[in-house]
């Protein structure tokens, strides 16, 4: 941390600029469209360039949250207490990356009602980041829910045709999860306050409660049930394709690339490091689930007619392989799982985004009513074309890194499971490719003449992203030194709570991360 | 004189109603909006006392009549509900043709009546209060004398109120014919032992929570409750689905509490309460679901709610009954608002299809009824999330788990209907019939106090938690 950011409250101001930027627009006249977008753009923009100091200033070596702020707010335990350490850090980059590119890819598409879509979308980053940087249960699970409302409006007021189906569906299926994990942080508080007489949900603190076996089982299904529907695991995922096809565009790239990461990240923040034995007996049970989600998922979107759906069935197959480095629990495949969120979140921002583009000019999803498009938009197949590698894990894109990782981990806990694992490297380059031939080449079918090549506008959404995905490809160190303390000190914590923790793995790993090609500097 | 002063909040208001019922009489009929402000100036001056009386203990009658903590905590309760209802009627009464004087009145003395019931330990003075509650309320139910729906909910009311009445009198006079007194803790002196309380005393007590319950409109006691809340006008509606349920669940927490603490009692009311308050919860989100009034809607999901203060009830968590009540009556208030905004002359806008298209229209109403229903909901950041954290958790801290699994698969329920308001407001194409012709200023200050209290007690509801913790220090 330099001086200059030092005696900034750095993680709050990243939180909650887009709040107050949310609150700035409801004095914008309805009118003005053109001023609110700017505006919305300019709040975004800025909070982005805050979170990059976060990065910067971000020192990582000793695996403990930085940027931490502390103090009471509702007394009894339930306090405001943020920070980012080396596993939420690059979450929060991810969610201030995406935004502004979201709003921007919106101008077009949205044009109903923009002061309240602008309202919901950084109301939206805010309850996101807040999600990833609070160190308290209680604030963390305001976030969370709170989450719920603008993605709410998002999908039910700018969605498709099915739109309040879907919307609904969404809320009450990632409702159902999350009360009754509200009532296992009921359960928590007071176990807590039993054991030490205080009242505490700092999650820190909650780590070290000792919890009877059972009531560990019973607090991990609880807590799990809420991650695992918003993951989505299999069979818990059929909120998901409603939800994707019916957002639009800007919601399908949130809720793609950072809601979804979000169980993921509560496995990770919350469900192993608070329950680690109850982790471990139910991590053979919980991998076999992530695996036949990415067999399913990839199967799925190989049958997929319409391109948003593809997308979304991949996302499933996707996270499938991230869930089941996350139960490994081993530090290469927590790394890997990692890095493979960004991954995720990147790639299917974009492929988003291009099937956004694409139905702009023709109001149409569906693959059979495209062919040939590449004749007509070169600079478009070949942002597509990057994505699409990226997202089925081309070496020297990011996605390989990711992967790679993963697959280190994932084969030193279990190798039939990391056999069965490969086949999502297999099927999404397949459904994907099959993909990027049947839109973008064949015959042309374009009768109308709509298919324009991307403007100035899209490209700028989508040329920063191909950029990081190829950055990221290149130099994964910059990123992975800044995880390594952090995830060290999770797979410390989960071994020294629960020495049993990995003994349904063969060999304990080594405890340091393989090198890899590019950063040798480590 | 400082024992006098005990009496001063409820003079204030018995006062101010006398005086309103009066000068009505020589009124002329075209303005009335005077009355109103006089009875607002009644409350004001008796929650003035109110606040005066703070930390002091103040007794009367004997210690017949006791301002507690506790008791004041709840008068100041009700006198901000008074005053949300009269400043609803203000231009309400006059669209609907309501008589103005009348409702004040009566809102006054109902008032009264639930300051009585809180602030005493004797069953014949809570008697008499809930009495003093429920001949008023019957009358504010059928104030529109006109309207079908109005007299028959004031009929249905009055018949299931009498019968409520009869049991708390009856299961009154078993219990002192047991126990040989009217006082709560001499009840309990008598039954701490278990044996104390003979089986005529036990059936007493079944009697007088049967007719609390009435009162609360808790499952199996709440046939009448829609009926009732969507027949009386809106205003009234307010009223009767936060007053009679916060003095209910006063003087229930005030005589289980003791009672849920002792061995012989427990064993049989926690598990007959837990019962009771999961079938009040289901009962009520269930039915609401399939309502098509979104008055009915609330006033099913205003049962649901006396399921959720029940369970603070046998949590025996005082500060937690308390909370939710006051953000209850501020986001309740508050829906009921947006619909009392939308009524015309004679006519009550209250179905569902009505506020099709209502977001693009009128944005900030339907903004402020989002925010309500998503407070009632339960959805952080508003105060009503905070009000079911502390009440759930203070169920599962008291061991009640299952209770507390029940209480939130009841809210998702809710989340259900409450979300279809939204979704009829902001998502349908259709346009509703609803035209707001007149500004109506004190209405949308009513709005503006309750969004007010769902935002900041949701955020910072420090001092409020303070008073009520310290209210409930010195109780129990």
């Amino acid at each position: 941390m330099n001086a200059m950011t030092a005696n900034l409250p750095l993680a709050s101001i990243v939180t909650f600029l887009p709040l107050a930027g949310a609150l700035l627009l409801v004095f914008y006249r309805r009118e003005s469209v053109k001023a609110i977008r700017t505006a919305a753009l300019a709040i975004s923009l800025l909070t982005f360039a805050c979170s990059l100091l976060l990065f910067f200033g971000f020192d990582g070596k000793a695996g403990t949250p930085e940027f931490v702020e502390h103090a009471p707010w509702l007394g009894r335990g339930l306090d405001y207490h943020v920070g980012v350490d080396g596993i939420s850090l690059f979450l929060v980059l991810l969610a201030a990356f995406l935004t502004p590119l979201a709003l921007l890819s919106s101008r077009r598409a949205i044009n109903d009602r923009v002061k309240e879509f602008s309202f919901f979308m950084l109301v939206l980053e805010t309850a996101m980041i807040g999600v990833f940087v609070s160190l308290n249960l209680f604030l963390f699970y305001v976030f969370w829910e709170a989450m719920l409302i603008p993605m709410y409006f998002l999908i039910g007021l700018w969605g498709g045709r099915r739109r309040v189906y879907a919307t609904t569906k969404f809320v009450l299926f990632t409702m159902f999860g999350s009360l009754l994990m509200l009532v296992g942080i009921f359960v928590l508080y007071a176990a807590y306050h039993r054991v030490t007489g205080n009242f505490s949900l700092t999650i820190a603190d909650l780590a070290g409660t000792a919890l009877s076996p059972a009531l560990q089982t019973w607090l991990f299904l609880a807590f799990g049930l809420a991650f695992a529907i918003k993951v989505p695991l299999f069979p818990l995922h059929t909120w998901l394709p409603d939800a994707h096809v019916e957002a639009p565009t800007a919601g399908s790239v949130l809720l793609a690339a950072v809601l979804l990461k979000m169980g993921a990240y509560g496995f990770l923040r919350l469900g192993i490091p608070l329950f680690p034995q109850a982790a471990a007996s139910f991590a053979p049970a919980l991998s076999i689930l992530a695996i036949v989600g990415i067999v399913y998922g990839g199967l799925m979107a190989l049958v997929q007619k319409d391109m948003k759906s593809l997308v979304a069935y991949s996302s499933v197959s996707h996270m499938g392989l991230i869930m089941l480095a996350v139960f490994s629990l081993n530090f290469e495949a927590t790394e890997g799982a990692l890095y493979q969120m960004l991954n995720h979140g990147l790639s299917t921002g974009a492929l988003f985004l291009c099937v956004g583009i694409l139905y702009e000019r023709t109001h149409t999803r569906l693959i059979k009513d495209y062919g040939g498009a590449a004749a007509r938009m070169p600079v478009f197949a070949a942002i597509f074309l990057v994505s699409v590698l990226s997202s089925a894990g081309l070496p020297g894109l990011n996605g390989f890194v990711g992967e790679i990782l993963c697959f280190f981990g994932i084969f030193a806990s279990n190798k039939l499971l990391a056999a069965i694992g490969v086949s999502t490297v297999i099927l999404s380059a397949a459904y994907l490719l099959w993909l990027f031939r049947r839109v973008m080449h064949g015959p042309l079918k374009d009768p109308d003449g709509l298919l324009r090549d991307v403007d100035r506008r899209e490209l700028a959404t989508l040329v920063p992203i191909v950029v990081l995905i190829v950055l990221m490809g290149l130099f994964p160190g910059t990123i992975l030194r800044k995880m390594d303390a952090s995830v060290s000190r999770y797979i410390e914590s989960i071994r020294t709570t629960a020495p049993a923790a990995l003994s349904w793995k063969v060999p304990a790993p080594p405890n340091e991360a393989i090198p890899l090609a590019g950063e040798t500097e480590r | 004189m400082t024992t006098f002063m005990a009496l001063a909040p409820l003079i204030a208001v018995v006062s101010g109603a006398l005086v309103v019922m009066l000068s009505e009489a020589f009124m002329k009929r075209a303005n009335r909006e005077p009355l109103g402000y006089l009875a607002a100036i009644a409350l004001l001056a008796s929650g003035f006392f109110t606040v005066r009386s703070w930390n002091q203990d103040l007794s009367y009658f004997g210690g017949r009549l006791l301002l507690d903590r506790f008791a004041l905590l709840l008068i100041a309760v009700f006198i901000v509900i008074g005053l949300i209802v009269i400043l609803m009627s203000l231009e309400y009464a006059a669209r609907q043709g309501l008589n103005l004087g009348e409702l004040c009145a009566l809102v006054l003395l109902a008032v009264a009546g639930l300051m009585i019931m809180v602030s005493s330990t004797d069953w014949l003075v809570v008697f008499l209060g809930l009495e003093l509650l429920s001949v008023a309320s019957y009358a504010l139910s059928g104030l529109k004398k006109t309207d079908r729906a109005s007299s028959e909910a004031a009929a249905k009311y009055f018949l299931m109120g009498s019968f409520a009445g009869a049991f708390f009198v009856f299961g009154l006079a078993l219990v002192y014919g047991t126990s040989g007194s009217l006082d709560f803790s001499a009840l309990l002196a008598g039954g701490g032992s278990g044996a104390g309380l003979a089986p005529a005393g036990a059936v007493g007590l079944g009697l007088v929570l049967a007719a609390l319950g009435f009162k609360i409109a808790i499952a199996p006691f709440h046939m009448w409750a829609p009926d009732v809340y969507e027949g009386a006008p809106t205003p009234v509606t307010v009223f009767l689905t936060v007053g009679p349920k916060a003095a209910g669940l006063a003087v229930l927490f005030r005589l289980l509490v003791p009672l849920l603490r002792n061995e012989p009692f427990s064993a049989v009311f926690v598990p007959a309460l837990t019962l009771i308050a999961a079938l009040t919860m289901f009962a009520g989100n269930l039915a609401a679901l399939r309502q098509k009034s979104v008055k009915r809607m609330l006033a099913y999901s205003s049962i649901a709610h006396s399921g959720y203060l029940l369970v603070a009830v046998i949590a025996g968590d005082g500060p937690s009954l308390v909370f939710y009540l006051i953000v209850y009556l501020f986001m309740n208030a508050g829906a009921f608002s947006i619909l009392a905004a939308m009524s015309r002359k004679g006519v009550e806008y209250a179905a569902l299809d009505d506020l099709a298209g209502l977001g693009r229209r009128y944005p900030g109403l339907a903004a402020c009824l989002s925010v309500f229903l998503l407070s009632l909901a339960g959805f952080p950041p508003t105060a009503g999330f905070l009000a079911k954290f502390y009440v759930f958790s203070g169920a599962v801290r008291e061991g009640h788990v299952a209770l507390a699994v029940a209480a939130v698969l009841a809210s998702l329920i809710s989340v259900a209907y409450y979300l279809k308001v939204i979704v009829v407001m902001y998502m349908k194409d259709e346009e509703g019939a609803v035209v707001i012709e007149s500004e109506n200023p004190a209405l949308y200050l009513v709005i503006f106090l309750c969004l007010f209290g769902t935002v900041q007690l949701g955020l910072w509801p420090g001092n409020l938690l303070t008073i009520i913790r310290q209210a409930f220090s010195s109780v129990l």
